[in-house]
């Protein structure tokens, strides 16, 4: 893979929490418009993996983001390079409305409430979401798993980034609702974006993914191919 | 009139106890931290400029000034110094420790050092605005009372504008709400904890020095305001800015009526005890459980 082809490079990514190593040594890379699923068991180290990488906790080892060398620990830096992760369990501001939470995404590259409404990146979040339309002024933790879910997605999506990483986007979603989201991330992942995807049970994120990083015990192995068992290691 | 006059009272006080425990609460919300030293900013506010024009011969402006800028570079350098280690090092304290500890020693510290410089003595910050009380049919409202509710409504209103209409505002709200949801858009909680420290530290600072020509103040007096401000944030649960605001308004209304109607020493007893009883009888409503636990 050529360097300017390369979204996401990590090498030798560690993340320990005290004295437990969550992540040991983890390198993979994304290429632009790659979509990338990362799989195995859970409590395996998959979301330290994205911790680690959007700056969410400490890491040693490296992360380059585009090319360009990332910080650790420097989530803003991340988020303003292109890189913004959808968390797992969603990590909304409860009490605040469905469109304060979305708008909040744009605090990654800026602090004028007025900019940040006419941006083209908080309209496309909006529009992505027509169910959203009727809840934007209800407060976020009423709303139902999906739309929660959704909300979520749309403030990654509200600060424009190049590269979504979403974790566990379907956890305790009914299956309808949880084809929604996966048919909204293929949207997203066809006007563009590169996407890297969590999901503890492969099957859903390879319908959609082309690329898989599995990672057991906190080692994580690069697969290549279009489907588990299909894997080669590089 | 007794009554009204003792409603009007209540209310200056009130309001003052209610931004101290907006305050409380908000800071609370965002860095899990109770600010137990918000009185004694009021108290160095009052006594240090009493100290600078009366004793030291400094025009009164330049007094204010001074008190005002040594409050805020001292909060400043306390977020940097103290609660960056507590908080943000690589051996950060948790729980209890963080939650009450801190603010308790800076009180005790700032009271011990207000005692070597300003004395025992009860002093008040000159009158900004002297005169007789302003008197509508048989209503008194003393002319600095004025000064405090209009700072009140003046620092409360921005800070209503600042959380409606800004990102930044929304933001100070989001690492409230969530700190982990906050830093995941990149909104630096550390910030807010060290704005709304210094912010807050300066709001006392101003209203020790409008408000000392109606109570006097000693170097002990920081702690009571603390205290009441800390229980009028207790009845939002420490996470409900808007219910510590009408819970300081109503703290404050309670005890000149007290004062007035009970017991001019031993209001502030009774008022105690009554709040205290209102604990008892509401526990849920106290947010000590959730305030220990995080």
């Amino acid at each position: 893979m050529s360097t300017e082809n390369t979204a996401l490079k990590v090498s030798n990514l560690s993340v320990s929490y005290g004295n437990v190593v969550a992540v040991h040594d983890a390198t993979f890379t994304v290429a632009k418009g790659d979509a990338c699923a990362i799989t195995g068991p859970n409590g395996n180290g998959k979301s330290s993996i994205l911790m680690g990488v959007t700056g969410m906790v400490r890491r040693r080892g490296g992360v380059e983001i585009f090319g360009a060398p990332a910080p650790s620990g420097d989530v803003r830096w991340a988020a303003r390079h292109g890189l913004t992760l959808v968390p797992e369990r969603r990590q909304l501001y409860p009490d605040l409305s469905a469109a304060d939470n979305i708008i909040l995404g744009c605090y990654a590259w800026t602090k004028s409430i007025g900019r940040a409404r006419k941006s083209p990146s908080f309209g496309k979040a909006i529009e992505l979401f027509p169910e959203l339309k009727p809840h934007l002024k209800q407060a976020a933790g009423t709303l139902s798993g999906g739309e929660q879910q959704m909300v979520a997605i749309a403030r990654g999506l509200a600060s424009d980034p190049k590269i979504l990483a979403v974790d566990e986007p379907c956890l305790g979603l009914a299956e309808a609702v949880a084809k929604r989201v996966y048919d909204v991330l293929a949207g997203i992942h066809e006007q563009g974006t590169t996407l890297i995807i969590v999901e503890e049970a492969p099957k859903r994120a390879l319908t959609l993914c082309n690329r898989r990083v599995e990672v057991r015990n906190g080692v994580a192995a690069d697969f290549r191919g279009d489907g588990p068992g299909e894997a080669g290691r590089t | 009139m007794k009554f009204g006059n003792l409603v009007i009272a209540g209310i200056v006080t009130g309001s003052i106890y209610a931004v101290f425990a907006v305050c409380v609460a908000v800071w609370y919300r965002v860095c899990n931290i109770l600010n137990l030293a918000v009185g004694d900013f009021a108290m160095v506010g009052a006594l240090g400029v009493d100290n600078l024009y009366r004793v030291k011969g400094l025009p009164l402006p330049v007094a204010i000034a001074t008190t005002i800028l040594v409050v805020g570079a001292f909060a400043y350098l306390y977020d940097q110094v103290v609660l960056r280690i507590a908080q943000d090092g690589p051996r950060r304290a948790e729980g209890i420790v963080v939650t009450f500890f801190f603010t308790f020693a800076l009180s005790f510290f700032i009271d011990g050092v207000a005692k070597m410089l300003f004395g025992t003595d009860v002093h008040a910050a000159p009158a900004l605005w002297s005169g007789q009380a302003l008197t509508f049919a048989s209503l008194h409202l003393e002319r600095a009372g004025l000064l405090v509710l209009a700072c009140a409504v003046i620092i409360g209103g921005a800070f209503w504008l600042y959380i409606r209409y800004t990102l930044g505002g929304k933001a100070l709200e989001a690492s409230g709400e969530n700190v982990v949801g906050a830093r995941i858009v990149g909104i630096d909680t550390r910030r807010y904890r060290r704005l709304i420290f210094v912010g807050t530290a300066l709001i006392a600072a101003v209203f020790g020095i409008i408000e000392s020509p109606i109570t006097g103040y000693t170097y002990l007096s920081g702690a009571t305001i603390s205290l009441t401000g800390f229980l009028a944030a207790a009845y939002g649960g420490f996470r409900k800015p808007g219910r510590a605001l009408v819970a300081g308004l109503a703290i404050g209304v309670l005890e000149a009526l007290l004062g007035g109607y009970v017991s001019a020493e031993y209001g502030t007893t009774v008022l105690y005890a009554i709040l205290a009883a209102l604990v008892l009888a509401w526990p849920r409503g106290l947010g000590f459980e959730s305030a220990v636990s995080g």
